[in-house]
């Protein structure tokens, strides 16, 4: 056998963008997204083949195929099943999964809620643009009240839902925001993201130029957000991102909401765990059929 | 300035390190002009296309002009200064773009993108510390103000444009 000190290959963002081109509208909040996910995986440096890239269905569902990673554009809302799926099977994987809001909150809505209780060490990137743009402007999960669209003539009628405020009340570890006017501070979360132990949050205020409103572009982003880091939010008290997250919709915040500072064991963690006791009882490979021939 | 660098003290950066990221700069903005050209290629705005490319090979001879450059000073030394410590110095932002854009706002996309350069250099040049470097920046700091005259002089020589109509943002059926 031979040894060599060659250096370990490093990886620079260009070796996790793929030959397909994007073909979101120009404009697009996304392109912001995916250039921030390319730096955060370059800045963690696992090989792309080492990186599976789930998404569901819509615009930001077309990422995957952007990235070098293995990737599966998989079902509307059905994404992150799906990642968590892959996690459990195959634990050295690392694990993003993304999609819109609809996506998320509507259509999958209720697999969020479990894929935060089971804690499986995924990374969520939603990309809230607050409408569904791919079908040409409904109503979406996040759509501010009183937003015309061809599905709400009058003005919608319903509560938006709180990406934010769901998450950290289902007990979320790592919760944050970011948006494209800010490409470094949202490379900065998503690596935050992937490096914690556990399931992570990031939603990401990434506009919708053709159907989203003027107000909520990216120069108005640039405007209006504030760092969290800036205004003192100290990112270990989980009341007090709770209170920031109310402000969703209102106030743009930048960064970490909540990381739990003595994060829990992950699902794999303690799947790990169980097998280790079973196992010690279990009887040996060998006479595995025996309990079936005694019968 | 802190938001377009990661990572990189401009007040202590050496003369090689300062060359290595105005070429990244320089590199950044020649593929963001691909990509604006690719974009609108794929939406059926060859004009604006057109100008894109044009900016590319602008930005990819200043790119080599200045590897060239650090390559006569400095060999194959390892760079320490990577991509992924820049964001959006020269380069336009994302959202600059639309779908139906003109070349005059495709222009004006442009000039603002040199505008920031300006600035930027501008800022890092008062920053430094070492002689050289500061040349360097002052330099650069220079060509994007002369970049900015050229982009205005092309700007004034366009017809002027009608009113915009209003369905600039609606994208063309792929």
């Amino acid at each position: 056998m031979t040894t060599t000190n060659a250096p370990l290959p490093t990886y620079q963002a260009k070796d996790y963008k793929s030959e397909l081109k994007p073909i979101w509208c120009p404009g697009c909040g996304d392109f912001g997204v995916v250039q921030a996910i390319y730096r955060a995986l370059a800045a963690i440096g696992r090989p792309p083949h080492e990186i599976a890239f789930v998404s569901g269905i819509g615009c930001s569902s077309r990422i995957p195929g952007y990235t070098t990673a293995y990737g599966f554009n998989s079902v509307h809302g059905r994404a992150l099943p799906i990642a968590q799926g892959i996690k459990v099977a195959s634990p050295e994987l690392l694990v993003l999964v993304a999609g819109g809001d609809g996506d998320g909150f509507s259509i999958g809505g209720g697999h969020v809620a479990h894929a935060v209780r089971r804690n499986t060490d995924i990374t969520y990137i939603v990309m809230d643009n607050q409408i569904y743009g791919l079908t040409k402007g409904q109503l979406s999960p996040t759509s501010p009240k009183g937003l015309h669209t061809v599905t709400s003539e009058y003005g919608s009628l319903e509560e938006a839902v709180n990406p934010l405020l769901y998450v950290l009340a289902y007990g979320a570890n790592f919760v944050a925001q970011g948006t494209p006017a800010d490409m470094a501070g949202l490379a900065e979360v998503i690596e935050a993201a992937i490096r914690f132990p556990g399931f992570s949050f990031v939603n990401v205020q990434s506009p919708c130029v053709t159907f989203g409103e003027d107000d909520q572009q990216v120069k108005n982003h640039r405007a209006t957000m504030q760092s969290l880091a800036k205004l003192g939010h100290d990112p270990t008290d989980r009341l007090a991102a709770m209170g920031l997250a109310q402000k969703y919709g209102k106030e743009l915040h930048t960064g970490v909401f909540y990381k739990n500072p003595d994060p829990p064991p992950t699902m794999n963690a303690l799947i790990k765990e169980r097998q280790q006791v079973l196992s010690e009882k279990a009887p040996p490979r060998s006479r595995i059929f025996d309990r079936f021939l005694q019968t | 300035m802190t938001d377009k660098t990661r990572s990189i003290d401009l007040a202590n950066i050496s003369l090689r390190d300062a060359l290595d990221l105005a070429v990244l700069v320089e590199e950044e903005a020649k593929d963001r002009y691909e990509e604006f050209a690719d974009q609108m290629e794929l939406h059926h705005n060859p004009e604006a296309a057109r100008f894109f490319r044009f900016m590319l090979a602008i930005e990819a001879k200043h790119e080599s002009r200045l590897a060239e450059r650090r390559r006569g000073l400095f060999g194959d030394e390892p760079r320490s200064v990577k991509r992924e410590m820049i964001f959006d110095i020269e380069a336009p932002e994302y959202d600059e773009v639309r779908a139906n854009m003109t070349v005059r706002q495709a222009l004006g996309a442009s000039l603002r993108a040199e505008t920031k350069a300006f600035e930027f250099f501008e800022a890092a040049a008062g920053m430094v510390q070492m002689k050289d470097v500061q040349d360097i920046f002052t330099e650069l700091r220079e060509e994007e103000r002369e970049h900015q005259a050229l982009v205005r002089q092309e700007i004034a020589r366009l017809p002027p444009e009608g009113p915009a109509r209003d369905d600039d943002d609606e994208i063309v059926a792929l």
